[in-house]
């Protein structure tokens, strides 16, 4: 009889415990590959490539030698055109961080924040003080424009599979459209199920 | 010559106003493209600072397989709708109305 309950028991515990949901925090600078797929590891490789291209680029000092100041960058849009759902923003903020935390090259809002920021502003006209009121017209024009592309290349046959990705960055010259620098990161990957 | 030379000043002061506009080398048509833009401006910067994602489905073996399976697998299981609600009505739908007295319920 004793024997009964001891085996019921572990087996009871056995089963329990192989169902249990277990989390654990990890670096995020060394996420494990799980599928292969996009991931942080691939969004941090790309900001680090992207970051030490821009802001070594001739762009930068050809910019300063101009014009005697900073350049001031807008960011546009970063058109996915992969197998995945690949969010750029990710790799974006880092870009953008480091622009604003070596203070080489300025930064202006764009998108649905800067329709936010003047919504704001509107409302001031009208609920503010006078003296805290923040005026129209007085935004700072960005001198470039930062666009990009990401695009992928999968070759797959039955439990191999190769995808490369390809991300793109460019600044163009917002007042002569002239495209002033190109960033570019390649990934491969090789995945065997 | 009095006239002429009035409208002479007026032409030459118009010249030289739109001069004065015009930045060094600008193009003198650059009105036609910036009221064209201004409309669309809404528009075109509708996905400033986004992902816009035009993204295709690759073909992987694996996940072709697991669609597969699942397709199958749904087939089978609306097949099994279909028969039961028909065997259900063939059998329950009887002369005298209500379940058949024999074959009952089939799941």
């Amino acid at each position: 009889m004793k024997h009964i309950f001891t085996c019921a028991f572990a087996s009871a515990f056995l089963i329990f415990s192989s169902c249990s949901h277990k989390v654990s925090r990890i670096d995020p600078a060394e996420t494990p590959d799980i599928n292969g797929s996009w991931n942080n590891t691939d969004s941090r490789l790309t900001a680090e490539e992207m970051i030490n291209e821009s802001l070594s680029g001739k762009w930068l000092t050809d910019h300063l030698q101009a014009k005697g100041k900073r350049p001031v960058v807008i960011v546009g849009f970063v058109s996915n055109k992969s197998h995945e759902h690949i969010e750029a923003e990710t790799f974006m903020k880092d870009l953008e961080r480091s622009f604003l935390s070596t203070e080489k090259v300025g930064l202006v809002q764009s998108g649905k924040k800067r329709e936010e920021m003047r919504s704001e502003k509107s409302d001031q006209q009208s609920n503010s003080t006078v003296n805290t009121m923040k005026k129209f017209g007085l935004e700072k024009g960005a001198d470039y424009i930062l666009q990009g592309s990401v695009n992928s290349i999968v070759d797959a046959y039955k439990r191999k599979k190769t995808a490369t990705y390809q991300i793109d960055l460019e600044l163009t010259n917002i007042e002569t459209n002239e495209v002033v620098w190109i960033g570019d990161k390649k990934i491969a990957k090789y995945v065997k199920n | 010559m009095k006239k002429f030379l009035l409208s002479f000043t007026i032409i030459a002061a118009g010249f030289a106003l739109q001069a004065q506009d015009l930045a060094q080398d600008q193009n003198p048509n650059y009105k036609t493209s910036m009221e064209k833009y201004k409309t669309m401006q809404p528009d075109l910067q509708s996905t400033m600072n986004t992902t816009v994602h035009n993204t295709y489905k690759a073909y992987d073996w694996t996940t072709a397989k697991a669609e597969r399976k699942t397709a199958r697998r749904n087939e089978r299981r609306e097949d099994r709708l279909y028969n039961q609600r028909y065997y259900d009505n063939y059998y329950n739908n009887n002369y005298y109305g209500g379940p058949h007295p024999y074959y009952g319920r089939r799941w």
